[in-house]
């Protein structure tokens, strides 16, 4: 019969479709199946991902693992989950709501261990364990966490440690990352997050669709990161945290001949084994001004009109301009910060006191256009290069925005600067015209000692100045220091060179206030260190004094200064000339 | 008459057995892995399955036994009994059930599922009225629909999506069987393509949600779509031949749920590999080749409709069943016949080679 046959060919054609799908499963694409059969079943249960250690130029750590004690739980474990929270936040820092939403959470793979809180205190530890009997799969398990030798004195310079995020595993696909895992998140830590960062070891078992470990197959062995050597002296960093306090502001140091940056503190600060806790915190902690603060210059700033001046022969040396607290320019009153005057002063004398007028003057003179080109030839307005994430450009203004020659004489108008690049500025002056790349990690040592990277000053640009106009310029900030504005910053015996500045902040509804900074090197004559305080709010005295305080800590021996830290030993002197 | 050694009825029954055995020897594979469904709150160990299918085929072939000897003819009568209990039936695991799925009657220690033996009811019950009417007169046309339809809304309504698709179809193979036009059944499928909408107006969520997985099945590979892609993972792991008996990592380590039952093909082409995939379909043809050999030597009508109907499930179910194990079809919870575990369908499945058994025994003519 008709049916019959059409029934047998539907049985062929169909099972025959079938036949050829299997064919096409297992044998055309058995590598791709095959190879994800493998994969879901085997696991790394994962130690933990050590991190390579961060020394300071001595090689004292300022940043290492250490085996801690952490809280975890096993979802399908728990047995009373209202109870076990409530007992748990009793005895640990954790809030009881929030713990009952996380163990009555549905869990994808119930079998899985959870940290609950990383790294506890020895109490906490006690307590949990004494009352394990009645905490059915919450238990204490050792761990590694990042030990911060500073703390906060050099959060925004080392940074943090956090879980990546969704978007950075989107952004790094060709890291390595996995979700889950912990990766420098801010500093040093993330910018060196790749040489910092260790390949994780573990135990490799085949698991099945629960997590259950069926059998263990073998481990890897796990490869630690490798360390990172700084420039950065750590007795400086602890004397510059110390002299700034609780000002909110920043200090930024640098070695003028190479470019190496000595300490880089920030106020107000996160605690980096928890930065968690200052998310909410007012005063921006997290934000690192030294490199992302963009000021107006203020008076800084006097240094560039001076050199642009001079260089273009705008005036001489000696040429004198009366100074009577204010002028009229148009309909403008221009006015000196000192209301009955400076009187006649030269160049001389112009910079110590940081005269308005004197500079009003001359910058009309030489010209918006010319200022800004020289001030462009002291690479102001582009990054200085650091090796940290997220450095600001600052602003150097085109001619027609700038605000007028007025305003960008004495540092105002639409002119921003970073400190990092204030302290780029001071070193060039120091060292004759030579603008270093600032840089903070030195050396790459892998864990068994051998030398991975080595890295040497990086000279951006020189900046061409003849040697008078130099000359001129080292004495007027040596003068600054001696009996201008800067003799907060005097350090006796040792001559300082340096340069206040002043600027105003906010807006009508904030209320105005002043920036303070400033920026110096010392020994004048020798220089090897290049500083910059620079104070969110308040004068440019204040920021001096700190200046001051922190030279003395650095350059002179322990009996002529009462207490502190030892200062740069000897062959850090020689060492890199 | 004499029955020689090589008899269709013979044939059959060994087929239909030497798919059992299989059945057997995967699900004692099966229970060597680890069950993720937790039975009454507990971990179930596997072994309870294997014994448990094993007590099925011994009911089964008792089943077997008795519809071989049962005068077949009879059935003709019986479904006029048969018949409205299986709807009542139907109507009282609706009512009875509670929660999502209400598939089950509970009779002493046994579970069991009224729409498995719905299926054998519906053949015959169609088989007779349609061996006493016309077809392709309008009223008989829409009145073997309506007796396919209705305990079919009823199953649909449990819900069993893929139970209630079958009921139609095999429906409408005993139609065409019946002498349905190619355009009458033309028209059916175009009826039922243009309600489809108001179908899906009436669908659970989760089985709308399983004919959009189906259709892509990279929405979302760890929830609803984690059935599909572990199935061809275990099935494409398999290879040429397989991991070997008792070493299929995917099924025993529990990536793929309902290993046991609706998905118990991937375990065999995981361990076996394409060649034992090869066979068995091999082993499949034969034995619904023999089937069609019974309908076409059967001159009594209302046995070759029978024969035709019982041809339909096991067809329908086995590719239906593979299909969606392969990905060329959406997971719709039908058991593979002699395969997979299950004790209703089991009994039904040998009790339905019983009664062809018996069509071939008594109706042939040489």
């Amino acid at each position: 019969m008709d049916q019959e046959k059409l029934l047998v060919n539907l049985v062929k054609i169909s099972l025959g479709v079938l036949l050829l799908r299997s064919l096409y499963l297992q044998i055309i694409r058995f590598p791709y199946y095959s190879a994800l059969s493998k994969k879901q079943s085997i696991r790394t249960i994962e130690i933990g991902i050590p991190r390579g250690k961060i020394f300071d130029r001595n090689g004292r750590v300022l940043a290492e693992d250490e085996p801690c004690f952490d809280l975890v739980f096993v979802p399908y474990d728990l047995k009373h989950p209202a109870e076990e929270a409530a007992l748990v936040a009793r005895y640990v820092s954790l809030e009881e709501s929030n713990l009952k939403k996380i163990f009555t959470r549905q869990y994808r793979n119930p079998f899985d261990r959870i940290v609950l809180k990383k790294a506890l205190t020895p109490e906490e530890v006690a307590s949990i364990s004494e009352n394990a009997f009645q905490l059915p799969g919450i238990f204490v398990q050792t761990g590694i966490k990042r030990r911060y030798v500073l703390g906060p004195a050099a959060a925004h310079l080392i940074g943090h440690l956090g879980e990546v995020s969704e978007e950075q595993l989107e952004r790094w696909k060709d890291r390595g990352l996995k979700a889950g895992d912990v990766i420098g998140q801010d500093g040093l830590e993330r910018y060196y997050d790749d040489i910092l960062r260790g390949v994780p070891g573990g135990i490799l078992v085949e698991v099945d669709a629960l997590g259950h470990h069926r059998r263990i197959l073998g481990e890897k062995e796990m490869q630690p990161g490798d360390d990172l050597y700084l420039t950065i002296d750590l007795s400086f960093q602890k004397a510059a945290a110390e002299s700034l306090g609780e000002n909110e502001g920043c200090v930024v140091a640098m070695d003028p001949r190479n470019g190496q940056v000595l300490a880089l503190v920030n106020y107000p600060a996160f605690d980096p084994e928890d930065p968690g806790k200052s998310l909410f915190k007012p005063g921006k902690p997290f934000l690192n001004r030294a490199i992302q603060g963009q000021y107006p210059p203020g008076s800084v700033f006097k240094i560039i009109t001076e050199v642009a001046a001079l260089e273009t022969m705008t005036i001489e040396e000696h040429d004198r301009i009366e100074c009577q607290g204010e002028m009229t320019v148009g309909d403008v009153i221009f006015r000196c910060w000192k209301e009955e005057g400076h009187g006649w002063v030269d160049i001389n004398l112009a910079l110590p006191f940081s005269c308005n007028i004197f500079f009003g003057t001359v910058g009309m003179k030489t010209g918006v256009s010319k200022i800004l080109d020289y001030a462009r030839l002291f690479h102001l307005g582009q990054p200085t290069g650091i090796d940290l994430p997220g450095e600001k450009s600052g602003l150097v203004p085109e001619t027609a925005q700038s605000g007028g020659p007025l305003n960008i004489a004495i540092g105002q108008g639409a002119l921003l600067t970073t400190p990092i690049q204030l302290l780029s500025l001071l070193s060039t002056v120091a060292n004759g015209g030579n603008i270093w790349k600032p840089y903070l990690a030195r050396k790459v040592v892998s864990g068994n000692g051998k030398i991975i990277r080595d890295v040497t000053p990086s000279l951006l640009r020189t900046a061409y100045v003849t040697g008078e106009t130099m000359e001129i310029l080292k004495r007027g900030l040596k003068n600054v220091v001696a009996f201008g504005t800067g003799g907060a910053a005097s350090v006796p015996g040792i001559a300082v060179a340096g340069k206040t500045g002043t600027a105003q902040r906010g807006t009508e509804e904030t209320g105005f206030s002043t920036h303070g900074a400033f920026a110096c090197y010392a020994p004048a004559e020798n220089p090897n260190i290049a500083l910059v305080v620079f104070l969110d709010r308040g004068a440019s005295k204040q920021a001096a004094r700190i200046a001051g305080s922190i030279l003395k800590k650095m350059l002179l021996p322990l009996e002529e200064r009462g207490n502190g830290e030892s200062s740069l030993s000897p062959e850090e002197e020689n060492e890199n000339f | 008459m004499k029955i020689s050694e090589s008899s269709p009825a013979r044939r059959l029954l060994g087929l239909a057995y030497g798919l059992v055995a299989i059945g057997l020897i995967l699900l004692f594979s099966a229970s060597k892995g680890i069950f993720t469904r937790p039975v009454a709150g507990i971990f179930k160990g596997g072994g309870v399955f294997f014994w448990q299918q094993l007590l099925w085929i011994t009911l089964g072939t008792g089943a077997l036994v008795g519809a071989r000897r049962f005068p077949y003819r009879n059935f003709r009568r019986l479904v006029w009994l048969l018949y409205p209990v299986t709807i009542v039936l139907l109507v009282l695991v609706l009512s009875l059930g509670h929660g999502r799925a209400s598939r089950w009657i509970r009779i002493g220690p046994f579970n069991f599922q009224p729409a498995e033996f719905g299926k054998v009811v519906l053949v015959l019950t169609i088989a007779a009225y349609l061996a006493e009417n016309d077809i392709n007169r309008i009223a008989v046309f829409i009145g073997s629909l309506f007796l396919a339809g209705f305990p079919a809304a009823l199953i649909f309504k449990q819900p069993n999506l893929g139970t209630a698709m079958i009921l139609v179809l095999i429906c409408l193979v005993i139609m065409f069987q019946a002498g349905l036009s190619l355009r009458r059944l033309l028209a059916v499928f175009i009826t039922v393509l243009v309600s489809s909408p108001l179908l899906w107006i009436t669908m659970e969520p989760y089985q709308k949600e399983r004919i959009l997985t189906f259709l892509w099945p990279q929405r979302d590979p760890l929830g609803r779509g984690y059935n599909l892609l572990q199935s061809k993972i275990t099935i494409g792991s398999g290879g040429l031949i397989g991991k070997g008996y008792l070493h299929g990592t995917q099924t025993k380590l529990a990536f793929l749920p309902e290993y046991h039952t609706d998905f118990i093909f991937c375990l065999l082409a995981e361990e076996f590999g394409f060649i034992g995939v090869a066979i068995f379909l091999g082993l499949v043809y034969l034995f619904l080749r023999e089937i069609l050999s019974i309908i076409a030597s059967t001159r009594d009508e209302f046995a070759r409709l029978v024969a035709s109907g019982i041809f339909g499930i096991f067809f329908l179910q086995t590719v239906i069943n593979i299909s969606m194990t392969l990905g060329l079809f959406p997971v719709a919870g039908i058991p593979l016949p002699f395969i997979s575990y299950g004790g209703s369908f089991m009994i039904v499945a040998l009790l339905s080679v019983g009664i062809l058994a018996n069509i071939a025994e008594n109706s042939v003519m040489f």
